[in-house]
């Protein structure tokens, strides 16, 4: 019999199949992560992007416009550019020199009349287009020349997702990171939006918000999520904030929606996340993180730290105290959120190749888990069936 | 299209920029809905007889879809039709209308996400101002950018109702004046004073660079403007696809020749000059390949630059020009592998 966790077999957990089919049906057919709208800055840049199984590049034209292609010369399939870069007006693959314009269009073959005595048909020969755009200061890929749009697509979602406007904000770069978590790409997805876990795996590190009032919800294979301040926090709120306030008065709480498929976002009064999901194998996944902060000054940072020193000097701590703790560097006693979803996600990971293994009954804040597990095998239906 | 005229009695006539132009409102009777919906910038045809002679002209509708059926139109220095309409209609007259046609016309989607940008002078205004209100009210995750050309602040057509809409939709909508005479006592300051040309063009791009990145250009001007404009969108790479144009006030701009014509050719290579024959079509690079002569010249796809060379006397068209910048192009500078004639006789030299 199919062992099984809640709505997904184990199998969807471990296995290479679904791996692949996963790799082939989601990550390969819907609008990808490519970057923030600033890593294509200027005329020239470029970058490219693995997104499911195509490899996809955007570059901007003298006309501010982006153009994205899959990353494949017409001659001999190689990559024709690297992860970034800036070019003036064509792209030439370092094989046989073939050259195309930013358009795509395969403009010059070296010695075309001696190597094709009998002709070439360069118009036949232009890169194959993709898609781009930018939503929310994001670049955002998509394989096909013609997909629906992103209007279509996270229209829906849009109005709950905060008051946020990316663009405006600016990068704090020490907070860009990148880390592989050994599990699946769907169990860290669910810890994502587990609102049972909030309470207790984060009780000494997430509790400035209200996890008791949060609301959240579905719109689609998009899931959306917000929760007020505590009341400890939200009592001096303007005050408390670590760095100055992101959005304007009198937005407050946590947005933290997880877009279909493995795009979390995570934004407060003070700041804007990215949580962009990929998974790498049936037991291993990457997580990359970037963070914006209000477009302030050194002094304005200055101030708000000072300002909220005194409630962040004793807030948080080790979830077990030192006594429990196994050593310095259990996750457990980290006062690090992330490093208690990681360790979360790892521990569950190594019991789905038990023989014993079963699940327990989902929670009611669990009810996001069993809801991607749903969105995920929606999903896969419409796109084997085709409708 | 329908070619029949429909009679449709005038509803309003409002004066625009002091009289210089007038906005004519039809009353449009339920049974010609359906005959007479239209897509932004299409245009109907009027027909009147004046001095025992039949008139038809054609004018923009400058409503969105859903609006008053209604037309703008400036006068025309003696032009008989345009005050005709300026001094004598008035509501309640009866006239000979044609449906709406035309292909410069933007179907707005409201799940479409595009960039627009309206490049306009004059009068031209007219469709695109349908256009950008169709945008504005149909298409919600699109912006629209206009930037409008005009002699002074007095006769920019819809000046307040373009104001209005910048404060409906702020961060949907600009609109930058460009002003080719502005008075001394103006009530504006334009966002440049000239004209609407490639340099400008690309200030405004880069001022407002597009998001949404499906992007459509909307070119709508008198005289040499349409060409102009795709011009310098074209040095900028846009593709042709999403350049879109009617000409208005100076009859359709011809398009440039792109067939070469047979040509006399002086060539200087090596510092000696030599007479080539250039055949019909033929690129000036393969006419010289042809007369046994050995000019410099590599990928021929008008990439590398290696057969560039200077024009002295006469007139080229050139199919590719990558490897030029626009201020090569002001010195001289051709692409002799993408060049064919334009002029039966000219000179070029292969030497610095």
């Amino acid at each position: 019999m199919t062992r099984m966790y809640h709505h997904l077999p184990v199998d969807a957990y471990t296995s290479q199949d679904w791996f692949d089919r996963e790799q082939r049906l989601i990550f390969s057919r819907t609008w990808r992560y490519a970057g923030l709208a600033e890593d294509v800055p200027e005329p020239g840049h470029f970058i490219s992007v693995q997104a499911g199984l195509n490899n996809i590049f955007i570059v901007m034209g003298r006309d501010h416009r982006l153009r994205a292609f899959h990353n494949i010369c017409r001659h001999r399939g190689t990559q024709l550019i690297r992860a970034v870069g800036k070019t003036q007006k064509a792209l030439t693959c370092p094989y046989h020199d073939w050259t195309y314009d930013l358009e795509g269009n395969l403009i010059s073959v070296p010695d075309e009349a001696k190597e094709y005595p009998n002709g070439i048909d360069k118009s036949c020969l232009g890169l194959k287009p993709a898609s781009v755009d930018i939503w929310r200061g994001m670049l955002f890929v998509h394989p096909d020349p013609n997909p629906p749009s992103l209007a279509d697509w996270f229209g829906a979602v849009d109005p709950l997702l905060g008051p946020h406007k990316p663009e405006e904000l600016v990068e704090y770069p020490d907070a860009r990171r990148s880390y592989e978590i050994k599990a699946n790409w769907k169990i860290v997805v669910e810890n994502y939006i587990d609102v049972y876990h909030l309470s207790h795996l984060h009780s000494n590190t997430l509790h400035m918000y209200d996890h008791a009032w949060a609301e959240y919800g579905w719109k689609g294979l998009h899931y959306h999520f917000w929760e007020p301040p505590a009341p400890e926090y939200a009592k001096n709120l303007e005050k408390n904030l670590p760095t100055p306030r992101a959005i304007p008065e009198p937005h407050i709480g946590a947005w933290v929606p997880m877009l279909f498929p493995g795009i979390g976002l995570g934004a407060g009064e003070d700041s804007w996340n990215i949580f962009i999901i990929t998974p790498l194998g049936p037991d291993l996944t990457r997580v990359e993180n970037r963070t914006k902060l209000a477009n302030a000054s050194g002094w304005e940072f200055q101030k708000q730290e000072w300002s909220s020193w005194s409630f962040w000097k004793d807030f948080g701590g080790p979830k077990y105290p030192d006594g429990d703790a196994t050593g310095e560097d259990d996750p457990m006693a980290s006062g690090d959120f992330t490093a208690e979803d990681i360790y979360a996600c790892e521990q569950q990971q190594k019991s789905l190749t038990s023989p014993y293994f079963e699940v327990g009954p989902a929670a009611n804040g669990e009810s996001p888990v069993v809801g991607h597990q749903k969105a995920i095998l929606g999903f896969l239906e419409t796109q084997e069936t085709g409708s | 299209m329908n070619p029949n005229f429909f009679s449709l009695r005038i509803a309003e006539i409002q004066p625009e920029i002091k009289g210089k132009a007038t906005s004519v409102i039809f009353d449009l009777p339920a049974n010609l809905a359906e005959t007479f919906r239209w897509q932004a910038g299409q245009h109907v045809t009027l027909r009147f007889h004046l001095n025992g002679t039949e008139q038809r002209r054609s004018y923009t509708i400058s409503n969105p879809p859903g609006a008053p059926l209604r037309i703008t139109v400036k006068r025309v220095v003696d032009g008989m039709v345009s005050n005709h309409i300026g001094d004598h209609l008035k509501p309640g007259d009866m006239i000979d209308v044609m449906p709406p046609f035309g292909q410069f016309s933007l179907s707005p989607d409201a799940l479409n996400r595009r960039t627009h940008y309206f490049f306009g002078a004059g009068s031209g205004i007219t469709p695109l101002f349908a256009m950008i209100n169709a945008v504005l009210e149909e298409e919600p995750h699109s912006v629209a950018h206009l930037i409008y050309g005009n002699i002074d602040d007095g006769s920019i057509i819809f000046h307040n109702e373009l104001g209005k809409l910048t404060a409906e939709h702020g961060s949907r909508f600009t609109v930058r004046h460009v002003l080719s005479a502005p008075s001394m006592w103006r009530s504006i300051s334009p966002w440049r004073k000239g004209r609407v040309d490639a340099g400008l063009i690309k200030d405004a791009i880069a001022e407002t660079p597009p998001v949404a990145q499906d992007v459509q250009y909307w070119v709508c001007g008198p005289g040499t403007m349409n060409a102009d404009v795709k011009d310098a969108l074209m040095a900028l790479d846009a593709p042709a696809s999403r350049i879109h144009m009617e000409s208005f006030g100076g009859g359709e701009v011809a398009a440039p020749s792109v067939i070469g014509v047979a040509a006399k050719a002086k060539v200087e290579l090596d510092g000696a000059v030599h007479d080539v024959s250039v055949a019909e079509n033929e690129t000036l690079l393969n006419a010289v390949l042809s007369a046994g002569l050995a000019p410099p010249f590599s990928c021929q796809s008008g990439v590398c630059g290696a057969c560039k060379a200077r024009l002295t006397n006469g007139q080229v068209h050139m199919r590719a020009r990558m490897a030029l910048e626009d201020s090569d192009i002001a010195r001289g500078e051709i692409l002799s592998c993408q060049s064919v004639a334009a002029s039966d006789e000219l000179s070029i030299s292969f030497d610095k």
